[in-house]
Order: structure tokens, then C-alpha cells, then sequence
């Protein structure tokens, strides 16, 4: 039997999505700085739209992150999503030294 | 669209908290932003003449340059030479005592000379009116009072509740949509049509508040963006702009009117505005031209720019130059012209101002849906007398949003008479005076009463705006009539509003947080229903 959604144990789910959904947003600007060869220049016109990708990531992921059975969960599936973001980064060559 | 129904009734009560905690703050953000829309007319109708002698013509501009550089020798960290001139830039020549990030943010005294008729050099503190500047301030800052370093991560936390808010209200309306979407229920159920008419705003300016609230994400925190950036993938940190090299960087050798020639040749069917003389932060003479193309979007609130080469007026950077940008730039581009409505000219603008009251407007029906949601809760447990926290909500539902709008409207208005002597420090003082005013009085008489008393104080505020524009006539020749007669218009809806409310608080429900204590038909079900 399923637990109905509700927004009783928002702090948990919220948190997620305000913590591990900005970390996400990072690792998707990191991912397209190496996909489009941004470089270590941020103020070229790709290192701008890098940033301004973190916003919709982020914003996406504190309003979806509610969908998540409980806080628990919430933390579990983004960190996981984080780990496999993160890795594909390093695995490219990303990372800072 | 079916969506589960647990899934429908949790987004409801996120939505409805999220809203209220961030509604208020974007009532505010929305109104202010709506009047920066005309930032720039605002600015020239609030201007009082200058002092200044007639700016030199740009021919003799070097002349000015030279005088400038001469006696103020500070100057040459960086000067602005203006292209055109009228009341908001009275001078041909200005430049700022600010430096690094205070400049950037419009910090600091700005400096405004001119060549009087013997010759000699004219230098002026005093000039275009800040209260444009102010109410752009008080936008950008949901109307706090605080440091921009402090202001701008608030801000940021309400555009993610706003984000949030979109959402989740999305979720709640699509079950429903078909069903809803054109209608308004106007009639007896006065909820009902409160909510129709917050369906139909927030809907039909989906794509606009979208927008608005991922730019608004970015510009709230795109130096902790950048600085996480530098942390995760390496690089250099964002320079300090405070740190700016010390030494003055050589004059520039072609003159400003060949300089306007050379633009013209380069970028046909860009106009030119303004030429800013500074230095790049690694020290060497730096050009950067404003200026506008209707054809485009611009990356400004009001113009684009380009980067030239001082001594040769060549066009060495064209990111930001309307038209001229690649797809990359033109992509950026489009993000701050979207928050801006810098494209398209004055219909977009006044779309853009319409967009901005309305979206105002869905967050004062949002506020006033909890209020009404609270009160028919409280009902059906079989408490008649409102809480506490409803009463305190409700009186701030009519006293923040007035308060705002009267205390905008009065230091509008004040700028008339305050003339030269005008500050920014003056305008914040009347528009926190008056707010603060409207917010204490709502609190102290209740909803009901101070609604009433207040709609025709804000509409009177309002008509400040022409009345001293006529009283100042003599002095402060009439331009921008726009200005007096939107306000004209204003006012009028505000008056309406007034003759509406005292019907409601007559005519409403006894039990509502709307009724004056004492007055209205019994209710017969809600109040008589308990043990007698």
C-alpha cells in the first residue's frame, strides 16, 4: 500500500531539493562547460550561459523535489542522481585540480 | 488533465504557503518593477532643470575633456560623455566618485560639467532627479530597506518561492483547466470569482512569470553561481572590481564626434547614446559605447554596448552590441532583455507595464484567496471570531500593498518640490515614512476599516503626482505628461475600488474578516447555528 503524497514532511523534501538540487544545477553547468569547450574564461559568452543554467536546474528541482514519497527518499534519489552526474564529470576531466 | 488527487491537494498547500510568505515582497517587486518599465521618462519627468550652462557641442567637446581632466584630475578613472542631452542628462560630460562594485550598482556622487559662456569650467553635484533610481532600487530589492549584499539573497529566496509558487499553482489548476479557463464567475460567491480571476491572470502570464522568476534567480545570485563554478571546475574566482588598477589610463586620443562617426560606419542603424572613458582591469584605456537598435533585443535595461578602441574608434568587442552578436550572445542576450522588456520598443514596454500591474494584482487575489480559505476553515470548526493570525494577514493584505503604492506615488510626487535639493536619502525617507505609515494603521484598525480608509488615501497619494506637477509649472516646465495622466488613471481605479469596498463592508457576510464590527445583515447559518 502506498504512503499518499503530503506536505506534511516538506522540510526534509524541500532541503533535498535546496541542497543536493544545487549541486545538481552545478554539475549540469560543469557538464555543458565541458561539452561546449567553455574553458577557464566565465566571462565568455558560453562560461555566461553555463551560470544561467544553474537557475532552472535548481528552481526545477525545489519545486519537483515534493514529488518524492518522504525527506528520506528525497535525499537518496538526488544524491544518487548527484553521484552519477558527478562522476560522468570527473570521468571527462572536469574537475578542478 | 487527471493528476493524482493527494498529489493535487499537497501542491495546493505548498502553493498556498509558499505564497503567502513570498506575496507581499512580490506585490511590491511587481508594482516598482511595472513604473521601472518607464525608468527612463520617469527620471526626465522628475528632473528639474539644470543649473548648467547649454552643453557644449560635441566639436567642442575636447575642449570640456580637457578642462575636466585638468582641475579633476580623479576624473580620468572614468568619464561618461553623453550623446544626447535633455533632463536626465543635462550635462555632456559626467563622472562618478564610486569605483569597482559601488559604480556598478550607481553608487556615489555623480559629477556633472558643462562649459559656462566665459570659457570657464561648470561643475554641478546636482541634477537629474534619483527617484527613478530609487523605485528601480526598491524593485530589485522587494522593497527592503537593506544593504544590496543583504537584499539581493532575500530576493533570491522569494524568487525560488515564487518559482515554487508557479508550480505548484500549475499543478493545483490543471485538473480543472478545461473546465476553468474561461471562466469568471462574477456573482454571489465572491471567493469564487477571486479565484477565477487569480486563475485566469496567473495563466495567461505563464510564460512571463517563468521568466521573470529563473532571471530573477540569477540576478540575486550569479556571484555565488560564478564562485561555486570556480570551486568545482577550477579557474580564476570572478575579479574584484574594487580592486581596480590605480593608475589613470592615457587620454584617448580620437575625439568624441569622430569617435560617433566611426560607430555609425561600423554599426549602421545603431544610435549611439552615451561614451564611457575608463580602463580595463588591466589597467589600459577602455572605450565602451551605449546605445540602442530598435530592430534588436538589448542586453541593458535600456541599450546595448559595444567596446571600442580608443585611438582608433575601432569596434574591438561586440557581445552586447545589438545585431551584431553571435548565437551565443544573442542567447544571453535574450534572458535579460525577457526581465527587461528592453525590445521591441514602447508597445513592449507598456506590455511589459500592464504584465507587471497584473502580476501585482495575482498576488494581492492570492493573498486575499488565503484570508477568505482561512476564514470559511475556521467557520466550519464553529469559530466565528477570526484568529489572530488571520486578522494580522488580512490587515496586512490592504496595508502593505497600499502602503506601497501611496508611499511610491508620494515620493514621485515630492520631486517636484524638492527640485535640485532632492536626494536619494529624501525620497527613501518618504516612501518608508508613508509605507510604514499604512502598515501600522492597517494593523492597528483591521482590514475592513483600513481598507476603507485607505484606498481613497492611496488614490489622493496618487493625485499628488499631477497636482504637483501644476504647482510646479512655473518653475518645472510640464514633460512626460504620460506620467501625470497614467496616475490620473490610477487614482480613478483606485477610487472605484473604494466605493466597491464600502459596499462589501455594508453589504457582506458578518462573519467576514471584510465586515465593519457592527454592521451587515445577520448571517443566518454562521452565526446563529451555535448554542444560543
Amino acid at each position: 500500500m502506498r504512503r499518499p503524497l503530503s506536505s506534511r514532511d516538506w522540510f526534509g523534501k524541500a532541503s533535498a531539493g535546496l541542497v543536493l538540487g544545487f549541486l545538481l544545477a552545478l554539475g549540469a553547468a560543469g557538464l555543458f562547460k565541458i561539452l561546449a569547450g567553455v574553458g577557464e574564461t566565465f566571462f565568455s559568452t558560453k562560461g555566461q550561459l553555463a551560470m544561467w543554467m544553474m537557475a532552472p536546474v535548481w528552481a526545477l528541482a525545489v519545486s519537483l523535489c515534493f514529488l518524492f514519497r518522504s525527506g528520506l527518499r528525497a535525499w537518496g534519489w538526488l544524491a544518487l542522481a548527484n553521484l552519477a552526474l558527478w562522476s560522468l564529470i570527473a570521468l571527462l576531466g572536469g574537475l578542478a585540480a | 488533465m487527471k493528476l493524482p488527487t493527494d498529489l493535487v491537494k499537497m501542491y495546493k498547500e505548498i502553493h498556498g504557503w509558499v505564497g503567502i510568505v513570498s506575496g507581499l515582497a512580490l506585490f511590491i517587486a511587481f508594482y516598482a518593477g511595472a513604473i521601472t518599465m518607464f525608468e527612463g521618462p520617469l527620471q526626465e519627468w522628475a528632473s528639474p532643470p539644470s543649473r548648467l550652462a547649454p552643453a557644449p557641442s560635441l566639436q567642442r567637446t575636447p575642449e570640456l575633456v580637457a578642462r575636466v581632466l585638468a582641475e579633476h584630475p580623479e576624473a580620468a578613472h572614468g568619464y561618461t560623455v553623453h550623446l544626447s542631452i535633455d533632463a536626465a542628462h543635462p550635462a555632456r560630460l559626467s563622472w562618478s566618485d564610486a569605483r569597482g562594485e559601488e559604480a556598478e550598482h550607481g553608487g556615489g556622487t555623480m559629477n556633472f560639467a558643462s562649459l559656462a559662456p566665459d570659457g570657464s569650467l561648470q561643475v554641478e553635484t546636482e541634477g537629474p532627479s534619483p527617484v527613478a533610481r530609487f523605485v528601480d532600487v526598491l524593485h530589485q530589492q522587494v522593497g527592503l530597506p537593506f544593504d544590496h549584499e543583504i537584499a539581493m539573497p532575500i530576493m533570491g529566496a522569494i524568487a525560488l518561492l515564487y518559482f515554487i509558487a508557479i508550480v505548484s499553482g500549475l499543478v493545483v489548476l490543471l485538473p480543472s483547466l478545461v473546465k476553468d479557463l474561461f471562466a469568471l464567475r462574477i456573482g454571489r460567491n465572491v471567493k469564487r470569482m477571486w479565484l477565477d480571476l487569480h486563475n485566469v491572470l496567473g495563466l495567461f502570464s505563464l510564460p512571463f512569470h517563468i521568466v521573470i522568476a529563473l532571471t530573477s534567480i540569477v540576478f540575486a545570485f550569479h556571484d555565488q553561481f560564478y564562485a561555486a563554478q570556480a570551486v568545482a571546475f577550477g579557474g580564476p574566482e570572478r575579479p574584484d572590481r574594487g580592486a581596480a588598477v590605480e593608475q589613470a589610463p592615457p587620454r584617448p586620443s580620437l575625439p568624441p564626434a569622430q569617435v560617433v562617426s566611426r560607430i555609425r560606419e561600423q554599426a549602421p542603424g545603431f544610435t549611439p547614446v552615451a561614451l564611457e572613458y575608463g580602463s580595463s582591469p588591466s589597467g589600459e584605456a577602455a572605450l565602451r559605447v551605449l546605445g540602442g537598435d530598435i530592430r534588436f533585443a538589448q542586453r541593458g535595461p535600456d541599450f546595448g554596448a559595444a567596446m571600442l578602441d580608443p585611438a582608433t574608434g575601432e569596434i574591438t568587442q561586440s557581445d552586447y552590441l545589438p545585431g551584431h552578436q553571435d548565437g551565443w550572445s544573442a542567447a544571453i542576450t535574450s534572458f535579460f532583455a525577457l526581465h527587461f522588456g528592453s525590445f521591441g520598443g514602447t508597445p513592449i514596454r507598456w506590455a511589459y507595464f500592464l504584465l507587471g500591474l497584473s502580476g501585482a494584482f495575482l498576488f494581492y487575489t492570492g493573498n486575499l484567496l488565503w484570508v477568505e480559505s482561512r476564514r470559511k476553515r475556521e467557520r466550519k470548526a464553529g469559530a466565528v471570531e477570526q484568529s489572530r493570525s488571520t486578522r494580522i494577514l488580512a490587515a496586512l493584505t490592504v496595508g502593505v500593498p497600499l502602503g506601497c503604492v501611496a508611499g511610491i506615488s508620494a515620493t514621485v510626487a515630492a520631486a517636484k518640490p524638492l527640485g535640485l535639493s532632492a536626494t536619494p536619502g529624501i525620497h527613501s525617507a518618504i516612501y518608508y515614512g508613508v509605507f510604514l505609515a499604512f502598515v501600522l494603521w492597517a494593523l492597528a484598525r483591521g482590514a475592513a476599516r483600513a481598507g476603507i480608509e485607505q484606498l481613497p488615501a492611496a488614490a489622493v497619494a496618487m493625485l499628488l503626482v499631477p497636482i504637483a506637477s501644476l504647482a510646479a509649472i512655473a518653475s518645472h516646465p510640464l514633460r512626460v505628461w504620460a506620467v501625470d495622466i497614467t496616475a490620473l488613471a490610477i487614482a480613478s481605479a483606485l477610487f472605484i475600488a473604494w466605493r466597491s469596498a464600502r459596499r462589501r463592508a455594508g453589504a457582506g457576510p458578518r462573519d467576514s474578516v471584510w465586515a465593519l464590527p457592527g454592521s451587515g445583515p445577520a448571517h443566518a447559518e454562521a452565526t446563529q447555528a451555535g448554542p444560543a
